[in-house]
């Protein structure tokens, strides 16, 4: 295992503490804001977690939350936009 | 050693990155105001992760995928940026132009 990866990916899901309050607590805009935070932050963190245990084919996970996180985030943003 | 020492510097500035942007997230009161912090955390730090994969494993599939991975982030981040900073001034004013009438016509909504 690869520690400073795996040192930096357990400080980045602690870091996600605020982005969850804001989540939690905020209004709906707040909320989709700190989903976008937190699922960037996340991609990273597959990323990190990949690398510190040394598994090629987890890298897959990141690329495609990358991608899916496009997708969802307008989802959510034209919800937001039209019916919420 | 020298690579190790990048690598650790590169992943502490990523993680000092994203907390930071945490704590502006928090901190702001409007979604307007948290929403510049998402870029940093978007943008910033997975160029600093991608960096210090390339400095620890050199040019391989893993650096590959991450850079893929950062590909999408910077494609992604400034359109999801803009779509949700019109969102919520269309739900705010009714419209996102400036000198809009405060009400969006039908067809417009439904373009």
């Amino acid at each position: 295992m690869v520690l400073g990866f795996a040192a930096a990916a357990i400080a980045m899901l602690i870091a996600l503490i605020p982005a969850g309050i804001v989540l939690y607590r905020g209004d709906l805009a707040a909320a989709v804001v700190a989903f976008e935070f937190i699922t960037a932050v996340i991609v990273m963190v597959l990323a990190l977690l990949a690398q510190a245990f040394q598994r090629p084919s987890l890298f897959e996970l990141p690329v495609l939350l990358a991608m899916l996180m496009f997708g969802s985030g307008l989802v959510f943003v034209r919800a937001m936009e039209r019916w919420l | 050693m020298a690579r190790e020492v990048l690598c650790d510097v590169l992943l502490g500035l990523a993680v000092v990155t994203v907390a930071g942007a945490a704590l502006g997230l928090l901190l702001m009161r409007d979604a307007y105001q948290k929403l510049h912090f998402v870029t940093p955390a978007a943008l910033v730090a997975p160029v600093l992760v991608t960096l210090a994969v390339l400095v620890r494993m050199g040019l391989t599939e893993n650096t590959g995928e991450t850079c893929l991975a950062l590909l999408f982030l910077v494609i992604a981040g400034p359109y999801l940026s803009h779509a949700t900073m019109r969102a919520l001034r269309v739900r705010e004013k009714g419209d996102w132009r400036p000198g809009g009438n405060g009400k969006a016509s039908a067809e417009e909504k439904e373009a």
